[in-house]
């Protein structure tokens, strides 16, 4: 059955809605926001060929294809049985992929200096054209690997340009962590990917959650275990309640992104594992956190640079097509956190079903608890922008300027709250 | 997850803060183009809060859309298809 969008939904520019739920006494009970824009693809690739579903996939999304393509890329390879690339397309990877975190994140910046702002996405751009991507969407990855490594004019004029770059964004990180504002703090776990040794790592094969209360609650689960980590409350839905089955649909709630990445472990480059240090102590904030992973990147994409791997050695592994009756995970901690592909083969090799649970949906109920606290007052000078602007769901509202998100506030009264 | 669907630029305004009237899916809509002041009428864009976020060559609006009708979630005008 053909599904057809509400494109004013999707597509207005300005459009954003929050539902305050009050009770008979006008007490705010709960807060949501309105998912309607952010439309779950997945049961529209229902029987397409699993090979090409990446592909369509990254050329629907306005913002961070470059993690689609990772993921999607990622499941295939679960599919075809491999189980790593080598090290030199992992490096061009991870260039792609922390050049597209800067791009993604510029943006914010634009009304605060704009010159910053520039520099930033045409470093960005830079760093994943040399990887390969030259366009909107990426071209980098092929299962196995990549289609091509690094040139060494790229590499040079990244070089050139990176150092000034870091230097500008650390003072801004330095600023942004100094004014950090106070926010209600969150009853759910942190998950973020992880390395061998717990260090946060956006491209990383191991998926780590710490609760609360900062206890290790899964230190470092593989992809293929999906489907025994994280479950949807509500299957299919634009806002799933997406839950750590360790911790059940009433306990496991979590939130994915700059602050769950920093509060799961140590950064491995050394100025933005200072500034997380100052970050933690004061209890910051997501536009605090987001500013030291635009830190991390720029210091990752140096230490890339320096150790030059991405622009010598095998490109590929061999692949033999895809598994059958199978299923496949890939993943990648993106710019707002992480993206999950899970593609099921059927035994004609095309896609039965597929998974596409991005950064927003898990974070929607961390967006609710946010919103909550700003609309019943509960928290001293949070607004409704403020807790939009924290989760960050992949909307065009979340990198509006200051008083300029234009959100639409429908109250409604709660269920049995009359 | 966040749909992108590619805008066609029909007219610029310039200035400090130039503006560009763009054709989507038929609509037309104004936006920013202080982010990306080196777009051209005729350029293929992706908007973002009222700004131009990115500028797609002819190909990639063009394989985007086509991803778009595939799936059959929208209606393409005749000269885009």
């Amino acid at each position: 059955m053909t599904q057809r969008w509400v494109l004013d939904e999707i597509v207005d520019p300005f459009g954003a809605k929050v539902v305050v739920e009050t009770d008979a006494a006008g007490q705010v009970r709960a807060a949501r926001f309105d998912l309607a824009g952010l439309p779950r693809v997945d049961a529209l690739l229902a029987g397409q060929e699993v090979a090409a579903v990446p592909n369509l996939v990254e050329k629907l999304c306005g913002i961070c294809p470059a993690a689609h393509h990772l993921a999607g890329v990622g499941a295939l390879e679960a599919l075809a049985g491999v189980s790593e690339v080598p090290p030199a397309a992992d490096a061009v990877r991870r260039l792609l992929h922390h050049g597209s975190a800067l791009e993604t994140h510029a943006p914010r910046l634009i009304a605060h200096d704009r010159e910053t702002a520039l520099a930033m996405r045409r470093f960005g751009k830079a760093a994943m054209a040399a990887a390969g991507s030259p366009g909107h969407f990426p071209t980098t990855a092929v299962p196995g690997g990549v289609k091509a490594l690094v040139g060494a004019e790229a590499a040079e004029k990244l070089a050139a340009d990176a150092p000034a770059l870091r230097d500008t964004l650390v003072a801004l990180a330095r600023e942004q962590v100094a004014s950090g504002a106070s926010l209600p703090a969150f009853g759910g776990a942190d998950v973020a990917l992880v390395d061998r040794y717990g260090s946060p790592d956006l491209v990383g094969d191991r998926l780590r959650a710490v609760t609360a209360d900062g206890g290790t609650l899964i230190s470092g689960a593989a992809a293929a275990g999906w489907d025994s980590l994280i479950a949807e409350l509500f299957p299919g839905a634009a806002a799933p309640r997406p839950y750590l089955m360790a911790l059940g649909p009433e306990n496991g709630r979590y939130r994915v992104g700059p602050v769950a990445q920093l509060r799961v472990g140590e950064l491995t480059t050394p100025i933005a594992a200072e500034l997380q240090a100052s970050w933690l102590a004061s209890g910051g904030d997501a536009a605090g956190a987001r500013a030291i992973m635009t830190v991390h990147a720029v210091e990752a994409i140096i230490s890339l640079l320096e150790t030059g791997e991405f622009g010598s050695g095998e490109v590929a592994v061999p692949v033999d097509g895809f598994a059958p009756d199978a299923v496949g995970v890939g993943w990648v901690d993106g710019p707002r956190g992480l993206l999950v592909h899970r593609y099921q083969t059927g035994a004609d090799g095309r896609l039965v079903s597929a998974q596409i649970l991005t950064p927003t949906a898990q974070n929607e109920p961390w967006l609710a608890e946010l919103l909550l606290a700003a609309a019943s007052g509960s928290t001293a000078g949070l607004d409704l922008e403020d807790a939009v602007r924290e989760a960050d769901p992949c909307l065009p509202c979340s990198s509006a300027p200051v008083g300029g998100m234009g959100l639409q506030v429908d109250t409604v009264a709660a269920e049995g709250g009359n | 997850m966040c749909v992108g669907i590619p805008a066609e630029i029909i007219a610029i305004t310039p200035g400090i803060l130039p503006m560009a009237r763009v054709l989507l899916n038929g609509e037309e809509l104004d936006c920013q183009l202080a982010y990306f002041p080196e777009a051209e009428i005729g350029d293929y864009v992706l908007i973002q809060n009222g700004f131009v976020m990115d500028v797609l060559d002819p190909q990639a609006a063009a394989d985007s859309l086509a991803a778009f009708a595939e799936l059959g979630v929208i209606e393409l005008p005749a000269e885009a298809g």
